[in-house]
């Protein structure tokens, strides 16, 4: 067997602007997704991020910008885009009464794919979103999270090179969750561009490499997950003996607000001044037993930049 | 040999899962993808509708109490076929009862009798077979787009390789075999109806075209509806008031149009001609003022009514007799409307023989009139195809403007 050998370019959108009426949903999104990578769209509700995916999945035309998936234009390519593109909508309607493999197969059929590879591939799937036990039961009966793999494997049916998630992880209990963070880890290791918006910003740290930070329709900040690891953020430091430990800090000349019953916050500017502080502390006697970031890589940064939620 | 293994390697080989650890290891193979270039919207490639046909005609019969639709549906044409049926004969039979006829021409009238029931039978039940397609057809495609889209799926299709084309052939074409699936039901109370006698084999094979048509017909302007409007329930009415134009309404039209083409002006005139004593002496023709109805100017309205459009497309009864069955009566006044007034005015009545030669003349122009139908039932697929159009328009993708108050999934 080979390895995929079509080029796989990606995802660019430059100055994309989308209105309804007289709501501004997109103003101006800017947003490089590139293959192999796992990119994350944040930002608060009604920040424009599922019309944003919209557009990426060829069903609306931006008022202003350009869009390329894979090389192509959705607006004057589309058929080429959606060849390559699988979109998993964050409301998933699903044809009640078809058994999740008919749901699949039909999707095959509606890509044109040959019936015995696609038949092949949807097996796989559905063993990949632990549904191949209900693969023979109707959609309706499906819970709303089970609903929501069968929303994904249904975005994969055709080998898409770009793969476009809306919230896939809303409505996954935790052990769903941390196999889809898997899945989506897979994708990208295949060379795949995924895109992924969510809120659960704990998890997008684990899962994605970059993140695209967008506030009322506007992109805000592009964070690279491990770059903003470096970035100064909030740590707990916690003590056997609180007062040891502010004794310490202020020895130190570290600022700190004052302790509450979790520990010290502290400010530190990377990771190494976190391993410096450590390293003085447990010298200078004081019984640590936790120094940890106090929040989220992504969380930090969003919250920063997302103050006005509307 | 070994060439053709590499090349159809779409199933997944061993080393497969080793390259992909976490994600979807079973490839398809490379295949062609299209690039900008390929057709587009108005795209009908056949296997895109069979999937979309599939798909509809699946989810209809697993979703819907089918079979017990299917059976009211087959008692209710049983009931009217059953009661209209004796209801005429039991009016031609005693009607034919106690005439005196002498034994031999009392079966010749009897079986007349049962000719001219048969007929008049058959149309009735064929009007009423209409009118019940034309009330139950709306049901099965008009909510058929908005339905998807409210229930979050019609994206689902629009995301994939089916052109717009392709979506909306594909729901007509499930909800037309669902159509049909209910005029096979028709049929045999339809046959049954022929077999008592005195309809045209003609007739009957007519019928059941113009029936499939019609109801595809309705089937696509409730298609387009429901590509128009955003909400299932104003896209059913819509359908409703569409096709109650179409039935029903084109006629009352015609009617209601009559002042329209009605003018008070001097005409020609045949009239007759006395002596002193008041005798009849000949016929002479003068210009006189009279109120003419030119329904030759509007009679086109009433080409596109179904109900015309069976009528007229459905041979004639091989009888001396005139009009007299519905279809052959709608049949004929269709072609006297056509017609129109006919110049001079015939007021100059000599005879009995006279006006039989008269009438004889006008039912000859009648029936050498071109037949209507072809117009009229290409006026209501032209109306079908109308309502296909602006479907496949309405779900071309990406869009720039979304019917108010529907979100695009």
């Amino acid at each position: 067997m080979t390895e995929p050998t079509v080029p796989r370019a990606g995802i660019t959108a430059r100055g994309v602007r989308r209105t309804f009426g007289d709501v501004v949903a997109v103003d101006h999104i800017d947003l490089d997704a590139p293959p192999g990578k796992v990119t994350a769209l944040v930002g608060p509700n009604g920040s424009g991020k599922t019309t944003l995916l919209l557009v990426l999945a060829s069903l609306l035309v931006p008022d202003a910008g350009q869009v390329s998936i894979a090389g192509f234009d959705p607006v004057t390519q589309p058929r080429a885009v959606r060849a390559r593109t699988g979109w998993m909508p964050d409301v998933f309607g699903t044809w009640e009464s078809l058994t999740c493999r008919e749901v699949l197969l039909t999707v095959g059929d509606a890509f044109a794919l040959p019936r015995a590879a696609a038949a092949a591939r949807v097996d796989h799937l559905l063993e990949l979103v632990h549904l191949a036990d209900l693969r023979d039961r109707p959609t309706q009966v499906l819970s709303r999270g089970q609903k929501q793999r069968l929303g994904l494997a249904r975005a994969l049916v055709h080998d898409p090179d770009v793969v476009l998630l809306d919230e896939p992880a809303s409505g996954l209990d935790p052990r769903s969750r941390i196999e889809l963070r898997g899945i989506v880890r897979g994708l990208a290791a295949e060379g795949r561009t995924v895109l992924v918006s969510s809120h659960v910003l704990a998890e997008l740290d684990e899962m994605a490499d970059r993140a695209v930070i967008v506030a009322r329709g506007r992109t805000v900040a592009v964070e690279e997950v491990a770059a903003a690891a470096q970035a100064r953020r909030t740590w707990r430091v916690r003590a056997l003996d609180t007062g040891v430990l502010l004794a310490a800090l202020d020895a130190r000349r570290t600022p700190h607000p004052p302790p509450d019953r979790d520990g010290v916050e502290v400010e530190l500017g990377s990771d190494v001044e976190a391993a410096e502080l450590l390293a003085a502390l447990v010298r200078d006697g004081v019984p640590v037993v936790e120094l940890a970031p106090a929040s989220g890589v992504l969380e930090q940064a969003y919250l920063a930049l997302t103050e006005d939620r509307r | 040999m070994s060439d053709d293994s590499l090349t159809s390697a779409a199933a997944p080989g061993p080393d497969d899962a080793a390259h992909a650890p976490g994600g979807a290891s079973v490839l398809l193979a490379a295949r062609p993808l299209p690039d900008g270039t390929g057709p587009g919207t108005w795209q009908l490639g056949w296997t895109g509708v069979r999937t979309v046909a599939v798909l509809e005609l699946r989810q209809r019969i697993r979703s819907t109490r089918w079979t017990a639709v299917l059976a009211l549906w087959t008692g209710v044409l049983a009931l009217l076929t059953i009661l209209v049926r004796w209801a005429v004969h039991r009016i031609y039979d005693e009607s034919f009862e106690g005439e005196g006829l002498g034994p031999g021409a009392d079966e010749a009238a009897a079986r007349l009798a049962d000719q001219v029931a048969g007929r008049l039978t058959f149309g009735i039940i064929v009007f009423l077979v209409l009118s019940l397609a034309g009330l139950v057809s709306p049901a099965l495609s008009a909510t058929s787009i908005n339905g998807d889209r409210q229930a979050g799926v019609l994206a689902t299709l629009q995301t994939t390789l089916l052109s717009p084309a392709q979506i909306v052939v594909g729901k007509l074409l499930a909800a037309w075999v669902t159509g049909l699936a209910l005029l096979a039901a028709a049929v045999p109370f339809i046959g049954w109806i022929y077999l008592d006698g005195g309809t045209p084999f003609g007739r009957l094979a007519v019928v059941v075209v113009v029936l499939a048509l019609t109801i595809l017909v309705v089937c696509a302007i409730g298609l387009g509806w429901s590509a128009i409007t955003a909400r299932t329930s104003s896209s059913a009415v819509l359908t409703y008031l569409t096709v109650a134009f179409l039935g029903p309404g084109l006629p009352l039209l015609f009617a209601l149009s009559v002042p329209l083409v009605t003018e008070n002006k001097p005409v020609a005139v045949r009239q007759q001609l006395y002596t002193a004593e008041g005798a009849p002496t000949g016929c002479r023709v003068a210009q006189e003022e009279r109120t003419i109805t030119y329904t030759n100017r509007s009679w086109w309205l009433l080409a596109a009514s179904p109900y015309v459009v069976v009528a007229d497309a459905s041979p004639k009864p091989l009888t001396e007799n005139g009009s007299d069955d519905p279809m052959t009566l709608i049949r004929d006044s269709v072609r006297e409307a056509r017609l129109g007034p006919r110049f001079p005015l015939e007021e100059c009545y000599e005879s009995d023989q006279a006006q039989q030669r008269l009438d004889e003349q006008r039912r000859d122009q009648r029936e050498s009139l071109g037949v209507t139908w072809p117009y009229g039932l290409a006026a209501d697929l032209a109306l079908g195809g109308l309502f296909v159009a602006v479907a496949v328009r309405r779900l071309r993708t990406p869009t720039r403007r979304l019917p108010t108050g529907t979100r695009v999934a």
